[in-house]
């Protein structure tokens, strides 16, 4: 190139004041002038900001399905990130709570007292769930998060609305279809042992491993309806209007505790 | 920021786990600054567990820690702490079907990291850092096991920390990559605290300024490189023939033998034949004084 812009021209076409004529026929020499494009002005970070922003964009991963749904859904993009990144367990657990609810509802149809298997199923398919969401022996990087500010009961408790709600959205679809449901509280009958019963877990893991409280809690379920069903007591009774007064106010107390646990950890 | 920004290091005064009846660590002491600092010691010597309870994810039983001038026992101080230190814990596992890039952002928003910028701007450091950059879209299921822990490591080096704890962090590299992890170890280490806990005592050696040693939950040495060394000096030397039983010794790739003479017992008379006495190793005086017994018949 055998002529430059002098530092007049620049200085207007760096700070767009030059007319409109000037500023192409500058820019046109500046395309292949590297002498005259390194004595232009540049604001460095300005620069290095919207590099830094053009790379991000080329080279940013690909969202996964959920992550996308959640952030359509308005959820924050970090928060998105970890419920999506929940366990692979956390998937077959869904899929096989599809499954047990369908076979629930077939068995309802066809077979007198067909209903009661998915009485006694709704309410641990959600503790099932958080169970399997998170903790050491079920998370397989459970070492390296255990150690960092979101671990604990904050990772904890945003899985497990992670687990609750498809988890109570499946069991609600699957009671409103069930034959017998012509009522409100034909829908929702199981949801407050369930409820309570993922509270019970959170609060045992204080002393324990998650997956080892739904352990404990699940049995103690299946244990509870065994019993009544063979010392000829109705097990239907644990869904009665007065078990349902109980059920609630173990809720209330478990949550308490639960936010104490929180409050002062 | 908060005041952790400034603090370094770790502190702890009559340090005690227990597992039931098991006492892992017996009143451990210890101060640590910036630095290299290696931990020695046998399998259940304790190690691990002095490093879990440094990284917050093991409370003690017993004694006083701080850590990064934080008391790990208060939460919003542990949360302070995991926020300014980064942890490689042994085996470290992932999830299979993450990207490699996928699992440090993720690492990085458990970390609170920043927005999204940021935070993919410090995963590619982080990954450059170990050399995955290249592999940074492959699934972690595809990447072999070297590949894996150089991204355990890269997790830990996530948020430019300033206590660093690295339980066996060169298993399953190549030598050229324990070098680069020697050489970006001893950059971190002019401004942050590393705990290295290691079986690797090439690495000790090349890289720590000052060892501890445990053995059954307690400190059985602490000082540099050179005074474990020194500890050993007169007490190693190599024969013609194998030693009596009970010496520790191992035939060397000249058919000769290497012998160290454990501290207090005296030296056999009269002289094996073409016994020379020979310059202590670390792994020498690590073995003297773990009282290791290895060879012989």
């Amino acid at each position: 190139m055998s002529w430059h812009l002098d530092q007049d021209q620049l200085h207007r076409y760096a700070n767009h004041t030059a007319d409109d004529v000037t500023a192409m026929s500058v820019e046109a020499h500046l395309t292949h002038c590297a002498h005259c494009r390194d004595r232009l002005p540049t604001d460095d970070a300005w620069l290095e900001s919207s590099w830094a922003d053009l790379r991000d964009i080329v080279d940013r991963p690909r969202l996964g399905p959920v992550e996308r749904l959640l952030g359509v859904m308005g959820v924050r993009e970090g928060t998105a990130k970890l419920l999506a990144a929940t366990p692979a367990l956390y998937r077959a657990w869904l899929i096989a709570t599809v499954v047990v609810l369908i076979a629930a509802l077939t068995l309802a149809h066809e077979v007198p007292r067909g209903t009661l298997l998915f009485s006694f199923t709704a309410p641990i398919v959600p503790l099932i769930g958080v169970a399997l969401a998170y903790g050491r022996g079920v998370d397989p990087a459970h070492t390296l998060t255990s150690v960092t500010p979101w671990a604990g009961y904050p990772l904890l408790l945003m899985r497990t609305c992670a687990v609750l709600v498809p988890a109570l959205l499946l069991c609600t679809v699957a009671a409103i279809l069930m034959p017998s449901s012509a009522t409100l509280y034909e829908a929702v009958f199981w949801l407050l042992p369930a409820l309570a019963m993922v509270a019970g877990c959170l609060t045992l893991s204080r002393w324990m491993h998650l997956s080892l409280a739904g352990g404990i809690v699940a049995v103690g379920w299946v244990l509870t309806v065994g019993i009544m069903a063979l010392e000829g007591v109705d097990p239907l009774l644990l869904f009665s209007s007065t078990a349902q007064g109980c059920w609630a106010i173990a809720l209330t107390l478990l949550t308490v505790a639960i936010v104490l646990r929180v409050r002062t950890a | 920021m908060s005041g952790v920004e400034g603090a370094s290091g770790v502190s702890a005064r009559g340090l005690v786990r227990t597992y039931g009846t098991r006492r892992a660590l017996d009143g451990i002491d210890l101060d640590l600054g910036p630095g290299v600092t290696g931990l020695l010691g046998r399998n259940g010597a304790g190690k691990t567990t002095l490093m879990r309870c440094l990284s917050t994810d093991l409370e003690i039983s017993d004694g006083e820690l701080r850590v990064l001038d934080r008391s790990p026992e208060r939460s919003t101080e542990r949360t302070e702490i995991r926020r300014n230190m980064g942890y490689l814990p042994q085996n470290p596992s992932f999830y299979p079907h993450f990207t490699a890039f996928g699992l440090l952002d993720y690492m990085a928003v458990l970390k609170d990291l920043g927005g999204r910028r940021e935070r993919h701007e410090e995963v590619r450091r982080a990954l450059r850092r170990v050399d995955l950059y290249d592999r940074r879209h492959s699934r972690i299921r595809r990447l072999s096991g070297g590949m894996r822990q150089r991204l355990g490591l890269a997790t830990a080096l996530l948020g430019d920390p300033r206590l660093l704890l690295l339980d066996e962090p060169t298993v399953g590299l190549d030598p050229e990559q324990r070098i680069r992890f020697r050489d970006l170890v001893s950059e971190l280490a002019v401004r942050s605290t590393v705990v290295l806990s290691t079986h690797q005592i090439e690495d000790v050696a090349a890289l720590c300024r000052r060892v501890v040693c445990l053995d059954g939950g307690r400190i059985i040495f602490d000082g540099s490189p050179g005074e474990l060394v020194d500890r050993a000096r007169g007490r190693v030397w190599e024969q013609d023939t194998r030693p009596e039983e009970g010496v520790t010794s191992w035939r060397l790739a000249d058919g000769r033998h290497r012998v160290l003479l454990p501290v207090g017992a005296p030296a056999p008379e009269p002289a094996p034949p073409g016994r020379v006495a020979v310059e202590p190793s670390l792994e020498d005086a690590y073995l003297l004084l773990t009282g290791a017994v290895g060879g012989g018949r």
